[in-house]
């Protein structure tokens, strides 16, 4: 990764709010620009006009749920090494295989704690430089 | 990795608490909606799949966000009520009565806790309500129909064919403004959306729109010139038929962050504010301007003077635009009153249909919040009071089912809003027993209605003889009627025995800012808002005729009784000359308002003077025309009361 350039980090929630928080949390990262997605097919609309660094990823949104994004992103060579958290509310436990397998590097609930984010994305940004 | 379930101890998302709530409103509103579409598949077998999906994605949200902001009590009753809605959505369940009835009362417990918790009041009880809901879950088992899997999705769109359209997105196109959430929302302006994919067409992300639509050629031609290809779906399956349903299913993702903003509504007033100072201010340039007239030469004072005038213009429209981003639709405000309806309706054991008009009508954001109260209370005594039962509306002959309509109207600088039902109408003999010795029937024996509002709205005046749950609960037409006059808003109110009651409640568009006709008693100067006056007159005071205590003249072949401000004000009686009227309210009630001189018509800026011991009966806040001298604005309908009766009221 070009250490001069900011990390692109796309935040994909049909929550307005959620989406804040979460940029909010990763803000103290530093060096971080961030965007934000409020549906899967927008989330790859920006994917097309650049790649991010990181995605974070909401599962229960309308229109296309967050796997059927993470399986259409996993499959395209240009993204199938992009980190990917995906961030879903408890009780939506029963989707923590079904997402690890479709490919995500990272599985945690809401509500989160802004430290955990952080420090879970801080060290899979790490282990990818 | 920290544990996850862990939550958050600091504060850290609490600056958060003003998208939460504002994202709540939008949650819940859509809720009631997706709710009130939901009671009609009580005990059908399959219930339209996106209107659960719909309904089950917002209580999961509504419980992400509550968690994140640690209120607990929210999480958990969201939590509940998307736990039943899984089971029915995969067919272990189907939608019981009492089912149905828990999900709306943790609704409305969700929304008092929300509220609760932003004016900081303690949160409700949320137990019994969690017990509700756990006993739908864990006991409604029943049969499933083991018919075919295949969604019960209701296209609603009988008959329309399916379109297949394609959107290639670039980065080129995104800078055009072209991204996907524009093609979604104009593709959702054609018809409706049943599905949309990314697809990879000739190796490029291409996305998929299924839409139900009848397009025309001009519209296919706008859609081809905004990079969509498309082409008519011949298919052989069968559309099925489920009943239509106003409630749209989201199935769309919600508007994308860059389409609208947010804004807190003290900026907005903050704005206003700045746009009444402004206003002042080009007041006081036009003064000046005149005083110094004799001192420049014409044309230079001309082109000033044009100036001038060029930038009144733009105040105004300005003030226009500034108005209009406070405004939103009534709808909101209306669908609530839908849900309240049908809970009391339910309550009381009766059936009830609820119209709505004019759901489009914009209103003031800050008259939204305050007409809630009121048109509840209105809408309670409509259902409990005014809606007979079911077997007393067959006996007299009416269909079983009572009807409450709610209609919205803009007028000139106005909304009027009425609210009504085909009910009993207001038992004039019972009003009368409670207020012994008061009229209600005028000379002709109609019903005097100003005069029966002015009975029913004394402070604690009920009629009903043990107050029930849906309507005693200590808020009375006086408190009604209070709110409508706290808004600068006029109430009134027509009954038909056998037949129904109606209350129109006419309020001003804004608060702010508003055009006065401009007048002089006594050398004082006075404002009255332009929309309360019905037309100016002269008088002529040798054709005022004295009659016991009170000045009538003749006008338009009617007597029009007329009020001296000067009296009102203990002013001096203009002694020589015309003198000049405004003529307030209609048919018997109108008044004349009788100053001495008129001098024009004028943009002010409403200061309100909300001190209790300023508060004066007849004047509803002051301004000052440039001068930097205050001068008061009247309020019409107060004094075409007299200064006994505070509040308006008036036969429609």
């Amino acid at each position: 990764m070009d250490a001069e350039k900011d990390r692109r980090i796309l935040i994909v929630d049909d929550s307005r709010t959620m989406r804040r928080m979460v940029a909010s949390s990763l803000a103290r990262l530093g060096r971080c620009r961030f965007e934000e997605a409020a549906s899967g097919l927008e989330a790859i609309e920006r994917l097309v006009m650049g790649p991010a660094d990181l995605m974070v990823l909401d599962l229960n949104m309308p229109e296309m749920h967050g796997l059927e994004l993470l399986r259409f992103v996993r499959a395209r060579q240009a993204y199938a090494s992009m980190p990917v958290v995906v961030l879903t509310t408890k009780g939506d436990e029963s989707s923590r295989t079904d997402a690890l397998t479709a490919g995500a590097n990272l599985f945690l609930t809401k509500p989160f704690s802004s430290s955990e984010l952080e420090e879970s994305v801080r060290a899979l940004l790490q282990s990818e430089e | 990795m920290p544990d996850p379930n862990e939550p958050e101890g600091d504060d850290f998302f609490s600056e958060f608490l003003d998208d939460y709530f504002a994202e709540c409103e939008e949650h819940l509103a859509a809720l009631r909606r997706g709710l009130l579409t939901l009671e009609q598949f009580i005990d059908q077998p399959r219930v339209d799949d996106s209107l659960l999906d719909e309904l089950f994605r917002t209580f999961h949200t509504l419980k992400g966000i509550s968690g994140m902001v640690g209120l607990s009590a929210a999480e958990a009753l969201a939590h509940e009520m998307e736990g039943y809605l899984r089971l029915l959505r995969r067919g272990e369940r189907q939608l019981s009565q009492d089912g149905f009835d828990a999900l709306l009362a943790g609704t409305k417990l969700l929304e008092q806790v929300i509220e609760a918790h932003r004016t900081q009041s303690p949160l409700p009880e949320i137990h019994a309500a969690v017990a509700a809901l756990t006993q739908v879950t864990n006991t409604s088992i029943v049969e499933i129909e083991t018919g075919p899997t295949e969604s019960a999705t209701t296209p609603g769109n009988l008959g329309k064919p399916e379109w297949r359209f394609l959107f290639v997105p670039s980065a080129a196109r995104a800078e055009a403004g072209l991204n996907v959430n524009h093609i979604r929302s104009r593709l959702q302006e054609i018809g409706e959306i049943i599905r949309a994919t990314p697809l990879i067409e000739e190796g490029e992300v291409t996305f998929e729109f299924i839409v139900l639509a009848n397009p025309t050629e001009s519209v296919l031609e706008d859609l081809r010139s905004i990079g969509l290809t498309f082409a008519p779906i011949t298919s052989e399956r069968e559309i099925e038929t489920t009943p239509t349903t106003p409630f749209q299913p989201d199935r769309s993702a919600p508007a994308s962050p860059t389409i609208s903003v947010r804004v807190d509504l003290a900026r907005l007033d903050q704005l206003m504010l700045l746009v009444g100072d402004l206003v002042v201010s080009r007041a006081r340039l036009e003064r000046n301007l005149s005083t110094i007239r004799n001192f420049i030469p014409s044309h230079n004072w001309r082109q000033l003077q044009e100036v001038n005038a060029t930038l009144g213009k733009q105040l105004k429209d300005l003030r226009n635009d500034v108005m209009r981003v406070r405004m939103v639709p009534i709808a909101e405000v209306f669908e609530r009153m839908r849900f309240v309806v049908r809970d009391i309706a339910r309550e009381t054991n009766k059936s009830v249909t609820v119209d709505l008009t004019g759901q489009e009508t914009e209103i003031d954001k800050f008259l939204v919040e305050r007409l809630m109260d009121p048109l509840l209370h209105l809408v309670r005594n409509s259902v409990s009071h005014g809606i007979e039962s079911e077997a007393e509306r067959i006996r007299v002959g009416k269909s079983s089912q009572g009807h409450i309509f709610l209609r919205a109207e803009t007028a000139g600088e106005l909304v009027v809003l009425e609210i009504g039902d085909d009910g009993r109408g207001i038992d004039l003999d019972r009003v009368a027993a409670q207020a012994p010795g008061i009229e209600l029937k005028n000379r002709e024996e109609e019903i005097d209605a100003a005069q029966l509002l002015e009975t029913i709205s004394v402070p604690g005046f009920s009629t009903t003889r043990d107050a029930n749950r849906a309507s005693g609960r200590g808020v009375g037409m006086d408190v009604v009627r209070r709110s409508i006059r706290d808004l600068d808003g006029s109430l009134s109110l027509e009954t038909n025995p056998g037949k129904g009651t109606k209350f129109r409640i006419e309020l001003p568009l804004t608060l702010a800012i508003t055009d006065a006709l401009i007048a002089t008693v006594d050398g004082q100067t006075f404002a009255i808002n332009r929309s309360s006056v019905q037309e100016v007159m002269e008088v002529e005071p040798q054709k005022v005729k004295v009659l016991e205590n009170n000045e009538i003249i003749v006008h338009r072949d009617q007597v029009l009784p007329l009020v001296r401000l000067s009296r009102v004000f203990n002013l001096q009686d203009k002694k020589e000359g015309l003198l000049h009227a405004f003529v307030v309210g209609t048919g018997r009630r109108a008044t004349g308002l009788v100053v001495d001189k008129i001098l024009g018509l004028r943009e002010v800026v409403v200061r309100s003077l909300n001190d209790p011991l300023t508060e004066v009966c007849g004047v509803a806040g002051a301004t000052e025309l440039g001068d930097g001298r205050p001068i008061l604005i009247l309020d019409a309908r107060e004094l075409l009361n007299g200064p006994q009766a505070s509040v308006s009221s008036r036969t429609t």
